[in-house]
């Protein structure tokens, strides 16, 4: 198996076929859980492999490697998102589209996720994108099931507003709003 | 169909359904994830075997021995850089048994370059030498390339051009012909 060869022989070649076979997926969820910063994505998924290769001793197989290695990244990008903003995880109840969003405009899926607070996407895009239930949710980001749930509900409706309005090139001052 | 505000609509399920999963990032990340991975020690460069090490070291100072002959053998102006050349690459050999396949590789590379641009000097100047010094530098390119052709065959028994060569070469040696009669001065 590529991991043992990794973790008992730091069998290089090994851990090439590792990285090549999940590092896609992990590139695109960390991309998209990060809002799109590929700078930011890069590192995260650099420091995902670093981490999992130090702890793969005390990977326990009963779980997909797949979904040990997202946990990692998910909590890389909690602690960014924790530096930005410690209530990240808060509802951020003023987030709705600006006055100034344009319905021609149109955006898609993608965008709107990016447009919207680092919270709301986190956990929709867990449960929505990625199937997750609102308890693993809750322990992959150390909160609980409600917060989960609360998240959740204001992300889509947040998204369907985004996608219904259309928006024009204004997301930076909707985001700056919501942060503020 | 009116969805509550907590509910998507079946469209939007559908765009985040088609969302793609995977992306792949720039080929650096992985040589940088890889490099960091090695500079903690987490991981070992991939290493030949060692037979691999011994032939590709035999090889490159086969090649080496050739080059620096003719380099010799031609008293130009290029000598003194053989001979940097060759203190660099005798380095190189000593240190190819703890190093990489692929250094170990690039240091053949190295040393059949070298041989190759002997070989066009030794050409340039088959009009204006005396036959004598022709005959030397000839002898001993032909020698290291049979010495060159016998490793690869050892490394690769099924290579049909290294094997054609070390034929070629073995029909060509004149009967009698002995090591002693050889003129040039190996390292």
């Amino acid at each position: 198996m590529l991991a043992e060869l990794v973790l008992e022989q730091g069998d290089e070649r090994a851990f090439r076929a590792l990285y090549r076979r999940h590092t896609p997926y992990l590139y695109q969820f960390v991309l998209r859980t990060l809002g799109g910063s590929e700078l930011d994505a890069e590192d995260v998924v650099q420091e995902t492999w670093i981490r999992a290769t130090q702890n793969l001793g005390g990977f326990r197989w009963e779980a997909p490697l797949r979904s040990w290695l997202t946990g990692i990244a998910l909590n890389l990008c909690r602690n960014l998102f924790r530096r930005k903003d410690r209530a990240w995880l808060e509802a951020k109840e003023e987030f709705l589209p600006a006055a100034s969003y344009s319905p021609e405009a149109g955006i898609d899926v993608e965008r709107g996720l990016q447009m919207m607070p680092d919270g709301y996407r986190t956990v929709l895009l867990l449960h929505d994108v990625e199937g997750y239930k609102h308890r693993e949710i809750a322990e992959m980001l150390g909160t609980s099931q409600g917060t989960s749930k609360s998240q959740l509900f204001h992300a889509r409706r947040a998204l369907r507003a985004l996608l219904e309005t259309g928006a024009s090139d204004t997301s930076t001052d909707v985001r700056t709003r919501d942060h503020a | 169909m009116l969805e509550q505000p907590d509910e998507l609509s079946s469209e939007i399920k559908a765009e985040l359904e088609r969302l793609p999963r995977e992306r792949t990032p720039g080929q650096l990340l992985e040589e940088r994830t890889v490099k960091e991975l090695r500079s903690r020690g987490l991981l070992r460069s991939p290493r030949m075997r060692p037979s691999w090490i011994v032939v590709a070291a035999a090889a490159s100072i086969a090649l080496f021995a050739g080059g620096f002959g003719l380099g010799q053998w031609t008293t130009s102006r290029n000598v003194g850089d053989a001979l940097v050349t060759a203190q660099q690459i005798t380095a190189q050999q000593i240190e190819a048994r703890e190093r990489t396949a692929m250094e170990a590789a690039e240091l053949v590379q190295r040393t059949g370059s070298a041989y190759v641009l002997a070989l066009a000097s030794l050409a340039s100047m088959a009009d204006s030498a005396r036959n004598g010094e022709l005959d030397q530098g000839r002898e001993v390119a032909t020698a290291a390339l049979y010495a060159a052709a016998g490793q690869l065959v050892s490394l690769i028994p099924d290579d049909p051009i290294a094997v054609q060569i070390r034929r070629l070469l073995s029909a060509t040696q004149l009967p009698g012909e002995q090591e002693s009669s050889r003129r040039v001065v190996w390292f």
